[in-house]
């Protein structure tokens, strides 16, 4: 066995150097981490850069963050300064050399969305996550995603409008979140991202008002790590069925966590609120991972993708 | 963005002494080189109060000494996250990053800096007071709290233009190194100005003359109200005001925007990071505090 096992994966027909991806708003627009000293780009397989819509978006009033048990609510409200801005000042400036960067796209209607992807056609972006479950803007976002047939349309609007691989982030507060990724394939999505953060809010019991501003907010965190594993679980099957990867992410911070979502089927990792524990996670992560693959005898982190051992057939 | 590269530090600080003062009140001094070496006043740290909770808690930094590679720090139990932060015991070590933000522009040799802190907001006064005298700087130092001050204190020996002579007190590193400083309380503390110290900070303002007065430059750290009390001072005697500001904060390098304020930068409202862009804003940019 070599000691360093083989880390990088396939992904909708992209090689990712690791498969850790940092995931859309928890990053900015792919600089911001790299005031950190010792931060390195190349321990990362894609950044997903904040979320983005055709029109810059001031995003919501503050208070839009709040720690809970575990975890933390967040209510951004998606402030960007729009798709055109960030093709033609942000990304000429990014290190296409040390990582891969995805849009995340966002839209109020399935125009709006394939507006985006068009304008991220002409773009050094290898990906498109398509954000049909954001839960923090009015209109829009987790709409689309609670919804399979409006899910699907989004997808169908923005295919023809890009060649490339288009991710569709899964929302964990839809019924049946099988039958969304079963029609976001359909419509012609490459990847799946599994979950988006589940809604939520907390009250401050002396003013008993809202903690966030928008009321609700997104929730993250070690918090969400159980559900996350659970819809991948549920996910799984459809996704394998017509060769689709899946993101996963949900809470995770450490080795252990991103073993699990592999063993459940994530073909790659998403790594978000754990950046707020330790920005440095991620060489942390990857050493334990091989460390992992080492006592394992597995020569890949593909080879423990999907390897859950269940009793039931 | 580029020259920001590698100026945030991820050190495990080893806490070197942790005092409780009243009012919930600690002094945490901690060992992190790198942090020591770089901060400068207005800046803040980023700890991780414990393994369990997902946010760290910015805590501002009233000193450092970077050939000791030490950082002093002040802050209120308020909250679960700060009372676990000051269950933390001398020998263990926190994450911290840091040191994070933009500091005060205290480049001006020209200018007259008065400082003016308010519990918790006090430490960067002290550390932009102590950056100015080491630079020759000129600067008053008031501070206001509701609860006994967390420091050494003792009488002045220099007087100080529209203030009460009853408000004889002040800080006494401040005091030893010749920075003039006095303090604010509504808690009847002895020595202490009674009232809220942006008053006190006024008192002394309309005292000087009209060429003095216009060196002026004020900075703030404390609460909102106190904020607002000083931005009015700002604008009744036309002096340039920069304000200090929090915001529930999660990752404190720019990445998530959840610590935003509302700015107006050329009649366009913003939102506008804390961490990164502040957490000091001049005031006339901030439509809270216009």
């Amino acid at each position: 066995m070599s000691n360093s096992p083989d880390l990088s994966v396939s992904f909708a027909g992209l090689t990712l150097q690791t498969p850790l991806v940092l995931l859309s708003g928890c990053v900015g627009f792919g600089e911001e981490y790299t005031r950190v000293e010792g931060w390195d780009n190349r321990n990362i397989g894609a950044v997903i850069l904040k979320g983005t819509t055709l029109e810059p978006r001031m995003g919501n009033a503050p208070h839009r963050v709040y720690e809970t048990p575990s975890g933390m609510l967040n209510a951004i409200g998606l402030q960007n300064p729009g798709a055109r801005y960030v093709v033609e000042n942000i990304l000429p400036n990014l290190p296409h050399e040390q990582t891969q960067f995805w849009a995340n796209a966002n839209g109020t209607s399935p125009e709006e969305y394939a507006e985006v992807a068009r304008i991220f056609e002409d773009s050094p972006v290898t990906a498109i996550e398509i954000n049909i479950s954001c839960p923090n803007v009015k209109e829009g976002g987790v709409h689309f995603g609670n919804d399979p047939r409006m899910a699907a349309r989004v997808v169908e609007a923005m295919r023809p409008h890009t060649s490339k691989p288009l991710i569709t982030k899964l929302s964990p507060n839809s019924a049946d979140i099988a039958e969304t990724a079963r029609l976001v394939i359909e419509a012609g999505s490459d990847g799946l991202s599994v979950i988006n953060t589940l809604v939520g809010m907390a009250v401050d019991i002396e003013s008993r008002k809202p903690v966030i501003n928008n009321i609700s907010g997104g929730l993250s965190g070690p918090c969400i790590k159980p559900v996350a594993l659970w819809k991948i679980h549920q996910t799984r099957a459809v996704a394998a069925k017509h060769n689709i990867p899946i993101l996963g992410q949900g809470g995770i911070t450490n080795a252990k966590d991103a073993v699990e979502f592999a063993v459940v089927g994530a073909d790659a990792i998403g790594i978000g609120t754990g950046l707020f524990y330790d920005p440095l996670m991620c060489g942390k992560l990857l050493d334990g991972l091989s460390d992992y693959l080492n006592r394992h005898n597995l020569g890949s982190y593909t080879e423990l993708v999907g390897s859950l051992v269940t009793n039931k057939a | 963005m580029a020259n920001h590269q590698g100026t945030i530090f991820e050190e495990q600080a080893e806490v070197l002494a942790h005092i409780t003062h009243p009012g919930d009140q600690f002094v945490m001094r901690v060992k992190a080189p790198k942090t020591a070496a770089k901060a400068k006043p207005g800046q803040f740290v980023h700890l991780r109060v414990s393994d369990e909770r997902a946010l760290r808690r910015p805590i501002s930094i009233m000193l450092t000494d970077p050939e000791r590679g030490t950082v002093d720090l002040l802050y209120k139990a308020i909250g679960e996250g700060t009372r676990l932060l000051s269950e933390r015991k001398v020998g263990d070590t926190i994450p911290m990053l840091g040191p994070i933000g933009e500091p005060f522009d205290l480049s001006d040799t020209s200018k007259r800096y008065i400082l003016i802190g308010g519990g918790v907001g006090i430490p960067p006064m002290i550390f932009a007071a102590d950056h100015l005298y080491g630079r020759g700087g000129d600067c008053v130092v008031f501070a206001g709290s509701e609860v006994e001050f967390p420091f050494a204190l003792k009488p002045s020996a220099t007087l100080l233009p529209g203030v009460n002579g009853n408000a004889i007190l002040a800080i006494r590193s401040l005091e030893e190194r010749e920075v003039p400083s006095r303090l604010a309380s509504n808690a009847g503390l002895y020595g202490c100005y009674e009232g809220h110290v942006p008053n006190l900070a006024r008192d002394y303002l309309a005292a000087l003359s009209d060429e003095e007065r216009k060196r002026c430059v004020l900075l703030s750290c404390g609460p909102h109200p106190m904020l607002h009390a000083v931005a009015r001072v700002g604008r009744e005697f036309d002096l340039p005001t920069f304000l200090s500001l929090e915001e529930h904060m999660a990752c404190g390098i720019g990445g998530c925007a959840g610590c935003v304020v509302k700015t107006v930068e050329n009649g366009e409202e913003k939102y506008r990071r804390v961490c990164v862009d502040g957490p000091v804003f001049p005031a006339e940019l901030l439509p809270e505090f216009a």
